[in-house]
């Protein structure tokens, strides 16, 4: 069952210049993906490509000089862009739950975190503070964290940056949310932390049926706790589809690049990588395909505009010359 | 066999805290050799210590105690005007190529001050070396005049690479020159790196996190946990035949980008300790799924393995119950 | 040729197009600094232009003419001593650039340094740094400047020297925390490692990314300069009359106040309160344009 159906979104910046000029950054471009309880959808993609703006696009959290200028947000049967602020207000948190990179960053320094979880809790339901007391316990636990009684007393600052994580984890859990969005939650955490983090992640997929949506720029992750994938440039997806089929067949000529440059793919690689390059300008974008000026395959065709194609079983791209660059990539 | 071209021997750094005046042990007792022409790559999480290693082996930091011998001289002592003097052979490259740069000097500029620091070209002769040095780095050189927030962060960290080689430097740290930088873009730093160490026959220190990358471009591994070495060997030996505990489960924590690849992991549980509060004994024997008592008491030595020319600081290697099983 | 008359003015229609709209920009985002522009161009012009602008010597006594009204003939009155209150008035603004530019770059050279070297080397010679300058911060400055121009006699340059010297702590401050928020930043290590000495490090890589909240602050350390060499003046130790600086004429003008010839200090002292408040709504606009910590609203 779809749960979460994103179609057409755009999102703009809307500002002035020092000449006083209105200028337009056009970050998304149309923006479409579905996702289904007990799936881990992976949201790749280059600094600027768009992938938190996504997220906070979907949860209605932007602040001026963004706006979402296009596209419906359908959250379990509803239209996310239709609902009061009020309405939104106790979506999130609730049914919908965030967790973001720095997690230290995002608890409030001078509440125990005991306390912060209660709050989360009490302000989406009419539990007691009693009920919601014991309910933060019980998840501090099922998300690893050791003597989570005491741990309740304990403030922002006294926890490592892993526990943090989980306390973030926890905070979205309390009250059961349908859909999480996880916007880089192992950067800065190291590899053995990172393990625990994601494995407690799948876990509650598996567990509680939740819907994951995990933003990140780092394709061993995805490669490993996503089912599905979804890869972001300049704004649009450019290619979908289950993990292994874009792992085997890359289409796009940008999915190609980044999968040849994992370290993994350049130690067995002969040739040198292609690609790279500075991100399209987002005041004046191409008319048609936007990775146009990186790609080597680019002719004139490029310019007009272009839609996803099929490529496999559920398995689309973004590109007018797919047979092309498959044949012609290692030449 | 060939002098190194630098060896730290016993390297030990301790900061003291300003305000409540405890003592972090970053660095304990840390020895390594380094040769011209070949990369040692150094992993390890974040406050095991590496870069304050890097710091040291460049004199950006005096050491606490041990000593940074560069050609024979002993470094770390130095004073600090005859220290200027060796940048010319001792250079660095930092992590995060948007605020390495002076932001309100052009490029060229940029590229050019240790030419006017260290030589005694003219100004016309120092230009055309930038454009030289620029090309070198695969750095276009229309980009020369422009400042770095003009820059992209793969365009930006070529700067900083022009800038450190710009010398011919003897030896270089690069410490996680590529972690800032989107995949793609990092693929090209690598490719330079590479064809760096090709060219120019400079010793070179890797430190990452990411054990993809050190895999890619380093000869030599070393394993830092809490500050101390716990492994050190050739890389396809460290990589393939891990010895210690800690680098069993590092290696096996690490995700490779391909969903047919098996993970073969087992876990820790738990964090790296605070490097104030150091456990007795093995750093590592808080997290160990191998310890045993007399982990606890006394520091374990590095002990050699095969030929010797890979070492661990286990105290099962002897017996070989050293492996970590899924 | 015809051609040539509307290529070049259609370009310089554009350009000024463009700086009309630059113009426009500003004063959108700050529209005090561009008043306090106005006003303290106005006072300039005045300074520059004097000789040109001044009826009558502002210096030379008239005998018959003490403590005449404000009257077509002298617009202002004239003061106790026969001299034309306009002319001083006009004359003053001299004294007033005279003693806040000296002042804020004394200030400057002093300050700017100082801040520079305490950020940039830390610890002992930091604290030692900022404790002369707390030091100097707490104990009133007005007494201070009283007790030192006392001292070393009321000339132009003591009274420039004293408070520039007085107001550096100031720029130390700002420096030192621009210093320390770079301190972070790799540049200064990077400068470092390809061989940079201390003072190339200081002034080629600190100072000009460094600068900006000190050449906001430049304009507010002006009109606090131009104030506190008039309260000198005014207690009677600055510069003294008959000399035509504000300060020394509102002193004056207060003394044949309560007879009710008020003409001789309200009008330097509306030009002081213009001048102080021209800097002061140029300096407020020049922190929001250059400080990025003020900056707000859209990128």
């Amino acid at each position: 069952m779809t749960l979460l159906r994103v179609k057409d979104l755009h999102t703009h910046f809307i500002s002035r210049n020092l000449d006083n000029e209105i200028r337009i950054a056009t970050a998304l471009n149309g923006v479409s993906f579905e996702l289904s309880r007990g799936e881990v959808l992976g949201l790749v993609g280059e600094t600027g490509a768009g992938k938190s703006l996504t997220a906070y696009s979907i949860m209605n959290l932007l602040k001026p000089p963004a706006r979402v200028v296009g596209g419906t947000v359908e959250f379990d049967g509803r239209n996310l862009r239709d609902l009061q602020s009020d309405d939104m207000n106790s979506l999130r948190g609730s049914e919908i739950a965030m967790v973001v990179q720095n997690p230290r960053s995002s608890l409030d320094p001078l509440t125990r975190i005991g306390e912060q979880l209660v709050r989360v809790h009490t302000a989406h339901s009419d539990a007691t503070a009693a009920t919601a007391r014991a309910r933060a316990v019980e998840i501090l636990g099922s998300v690893g964290i050791p003597a989570p009684e005491e741990r309740m007393q304990a403030w922002p600052h006294e926890l490592s940056g892993g526990m943090a994580q989980r306390v973030l984890i926890a905070m979205a859990l309390m009250n059961e949310p349908k859909l999480i969005i996880a916007d880089e939650p192992t950067t800065g955490l190291d590899v053995t932390v990172q393990a625990q983090i994601l494995d407690l992640l799948r876990e509650l997929v598996e567990t509680r049926n939740v819907a994951v949506m995990i933003i990140t720029h780092d394709l061993g992750i995805v490669a490993h706790y996503c089912q599905r994938m979804a890869v972001m440039f300049a704004g649009r997806i450019v290619e979908t589809g289950n993990v292994n089929s874009v792992f085997d067949n890359p289409a796009h000529p940008y999915t190609r690049t980044l999968i040849d440059a994992t370290p993994e793919r350049l130690r067995d690689l002969k040739h040198k990588v292609h690609g790279g390059g500075a991100p399209p300008n987002l005041y004046n974008l191409p008319t048609g395909c936007h990775y146009v000026e990186r790609c080597r395959f680019a002719d004139d065709v490029c310019n007009d505009p272009v839609a996803m194609e099929e490529v496999g079983a559920a398995h689309f791209a973004m590109c007018s010359h797919i047979s092309a660059v498959r044949d012609g990539w290692l030449s | 066999m060939t002098e190194p071209l630098l060896r730290a021997k016993m390297l030990t750094k301790h900061f003291v805290t300003p305000r409540t005046a405890q003592t972090v042990k970053a660095v304990n007792g840390v020895s390594f050799d380094m040769f011209a022409g070949k990369t040692v790559g150094m992993v390890g999480e974040s406050g095991s210590g590496k870069s304050t290693v890097g710091r040291m082996v460049v004199r950006l930091l005096k050491p606490t105690q041990g000593s940074v011998a560069f050609r024979g001289q002993d470094i770390s002592l130095l004073p600090d005007r005859a220290v200027r003097r060796l940048r010319v052979d001792l250079q660095m490259v930092f992590q995060d190529p948007w605020s390495a740069l002076n932001p309100r000097m052009r490029v060229k500029r940029i590229i050019q001050e240790p030419l006017l620091l260290h030589s005694k070209l003219s100004s016309s002769e120092r230009s055309d070396r930038a454009e030289e040095i620029a090309r070198s780095v695969h750095l276009n050189t229309d980009l020369l005049t422009r400042f770095p927030g003009e820059l992209s962060g793969g365009q930006l960290q070529r700067v900083c690479i022009a800038r450190a080689i710009a010398t011919n430097p003897a030896l270089i740290v690069l410490d996680e020159p590529t972690s800032s930088l989107d995949l793609s873009v990092r693929a090209g730093i690598l490719d330079l790196l590479q064809e760096l160490r090709e060219n120019t026959g400079a010793a070179m220190l890797f430190i990452s996190h990411d054990l993809g990358t050190v895999r890619l471009v380093s000869d030599h591994i070393l394993v830092l946990y809490l500050g101390h070495i716990i492994e050190s060997g050739p890389m396809n030996k460290v990589f393939d035949e891990p010895a210690h505990p800690y680098t069993q489960t590092l290696l096996s924590a690490h995700l490779p980008a391909d969903p047919h690849a098996d993970l073969h992991r087992h876990l820790l549980d738990g964090e790296i300790p605070s490097p104030i509060d150091m456990p007795p004994g093995c750093p590592f024997s808080t997290r160990c799924p191998l310890v045993r008592e007399d982990c606890r008491t006394a520091l374990p030595p590095m002990v050699d393995i095969d030929d010797g020319a890979q070492r661990a600081a286990c105290i099962r290697i002897p017996e070989g119950t050293n492996q970590v099983n899924c | 040729m015809a051609e040539f008359f509307t290529v070049t003015q259609s370009l310089t229609n554009s350009m000024f197009r463009k700086v009309f709209s630059k113009v426009i920009g500003i004063s959108r985002r700050s529209p005090t600094s561009v008043i306090g522009f106005v006003i303290i161009f106005i006072f300039g012009f005045l300074a520059l232009l004097a000789p040109l602008l001044m009826p009558y010597d502002p210096v030379s006594s008239d005998p018959n003419k003490i403590l005449n009204g404000p009257s077509l003939e002298h617009w202002f009155g004239t003061d106790g001593n026969g001299m034309d209150v306009f002319s001083r008035v006009i004359y003053g603004s001299r004294y007033g650039f005279g003693i806040a530019i000296p002042t804020v770059i004394v200030s400057l050279f002093l300050g700017v340094p100082l801040g520079l070297y305490a950020g940039y080397k830390g610890g002992n010679i930091d604290e030692a740094i900022m404790r002369v300058v707390d030091a100097f911060r707490v104990f009133p400055s007005i007494i201070l400047a009283l007790a030192v121009v006392a001292a070393t006699g009321p000339s132009l340059l003591n009274v420039v020297l004293v408070i520039g010297v007085l107001d550096a702590p100031i720029f130390v401050r700002v420096v030192r925390a621009e210093v320390l928020a770079l301190r972070s930043s790799s540049f200064i290590e990077s400068g470092i490692i390809v061989g940079n000495p201390t003072w190339r490090i200081l002034f080629v890589h600190l100072l000009p990314n460094a600068i900006q909240g000190a050449t906001a602050q430049t304009a507010v350390r002006a009109a606090w300069a131009v104030r506190i060499s008039a309260t000198l003046a005014f207690l009677g130790i600055g510069i003294q009359p008959p000399t035509p600086e504000w300060g020394a004429m509102i002193r004056q003008g207060a003394e044949f106040m309560i007879n009710g010839q008020w003409w001789v200090g309200i009008f330097p002292g509306v030009a002081l309160i213009f001048m102080v408040l021209g800097f002061n709504m140029f300096g407020d606009g020049l922190q929001d344009l250059l400080d990025p910590k003020r900056r707000s609203g859209a990128k």
